[in-house]
């Protein structure tokens, strides 16, 4: 398992990315994501900026929940994609390379959240426990007698409210983005990944290190701070 | 709501149950039993019918909200750390 380093066959044919790319053999990479890699292996620098641009965004966000803020997330990012170059070569694709990207930039905004906690006071660490806290408020629901667990206050109907609709309202995206950001970190990390980059819910939990079943508990929970602002929201219409 | 009478399979599971199960019934995460109770609980419960519709909307809206373009903070100083990668790899070790 040698290094692709003799590449400059250059232009015209395709080069066969298995014949390029030394890969692990189990490799769960799709066809794209080692072609992908043999372009940045060989040093194509439009690859890289096309990684850079795709998932720069989705970093700097999920970043910012870990940090004290922007400039802090900026530098873990800045750092994140300093790691990525120099480990290029010694990545063998037992992950996707997105699964790859994305812990080592969790494993080094948790390193420096930690460091810098003291100095901070915003929503990223409220107090978060993963076995207690209800999704939905419990007075919403009947607390005993015949009808006990279902609803006593239950949702309205949305009826023609469609995420288009929600989108052509400005008041209605600001709401939903103000929820996203004051979600705590391990909410923020799973809607980000899951919801807003589409990432399988499998690719998720290898990203974060967490069960499934862990997975759809915050995942909920972070849906349902986003649903309860646009209720908010349409309560004030 | 649901206001039949009780005893239905479809009331074997409550309307906080089908809450807490409404993100991953809709990811298709649910075991077969429960997947079936909570088919015939929302037949049969306005209020959880709108609430998982509501959280499919919001699966759906998050996805489409506008993203802010983002920079790295030192581009050219990654594209020089690219660009200067080649020079520098050897052959390299394994593992990640
Ligand atoms: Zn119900």
């Amino acid at each position: 398992m040698n290094v692709a380093t003799t590449t400059y066959t250059e232009s015209g044919g395709h080069p066969s990315a298995l014949e390029s790319v030394s890969l692990s053999i189990g490799t769960v990479l799709t066809y794209a994501e080692q072609q992908l890699i043999t372009r940045l292996r060989k040093g194509e620098e439009r690859a890289f900026d096309e990684l850079v641009t795709k998932h720069h965004g989705a970093l700097i966000r999920m970043a910012m929940g870990h940090v004290a803020n922007r400039e802090v997330a900026e530098e873990v990012v800045q750092d994140t994609w300093m790691a990525v170059i120099e480990g290029l070569d010694r990545f063998e694709g037992r992950s996707s390379l997105r699964t790859w990207i994305f812990g080592i930039m969790i494993h080094k905004a948790k390193d420096r959240g930690v460091r810098e906690k003291r100095h901070t006071t915003f929503s990223a660490f409220e107090s978060f426990n993963d076995d207690t806290e209800e999704a939905v408020d419990p007075s919403r629901f009947h607390q005993s007698g015949e009808w006990a667990g279902h609803w006593a206050l239950p949702p309205q109907p949305w009826d023609d409210q469609t995420p288009e609709k929600l989108l052509a309202s400005q008041q209605a995206v600001n709401a939903m983005n103000r929820a996203i950001e004051a979600l705590p970190p391990t909410l923020k990390d799973v809607l980000i990944l899951r919801d807003v980059e589409g990432v399988e819910a499998k690719e998720v939990c290898e990203i974060l290190k967490i069960t499934e079943t862990n997975l759809y508990v915050r995942l909920h929970r972070a849906r349902e701070r986003v649903r309860q602002a646009v209720e908010t929201y349409l309560g004030g219409c | 709501m649901a206001q039949e009478e009780s005893g239905q399979t479809s009331l074997e599971i409550t309307c906080q149950e089908v809450v807490q199960w409404a993100s991953a019934y809709l990811d298709e995460h649910v075991g077969d039993e429960r997947k079936r109770h909570i088919v015939l609980h929302l037949a049969i419960c306005a209020g959880c019918e709108a609430y998982v519709k509501q959280i499919a909307t919001v699966r759906d809206v998050v996805g489409l909200l506008p993203k802010a373009v983002e920079q790295p903070l030192d581009s050219d100083r990654l594209r020089q750390a690219f660009a200067a990668r080649e020079r520098r790899s050897s052959p390299a070790g394994r593992r990640v």
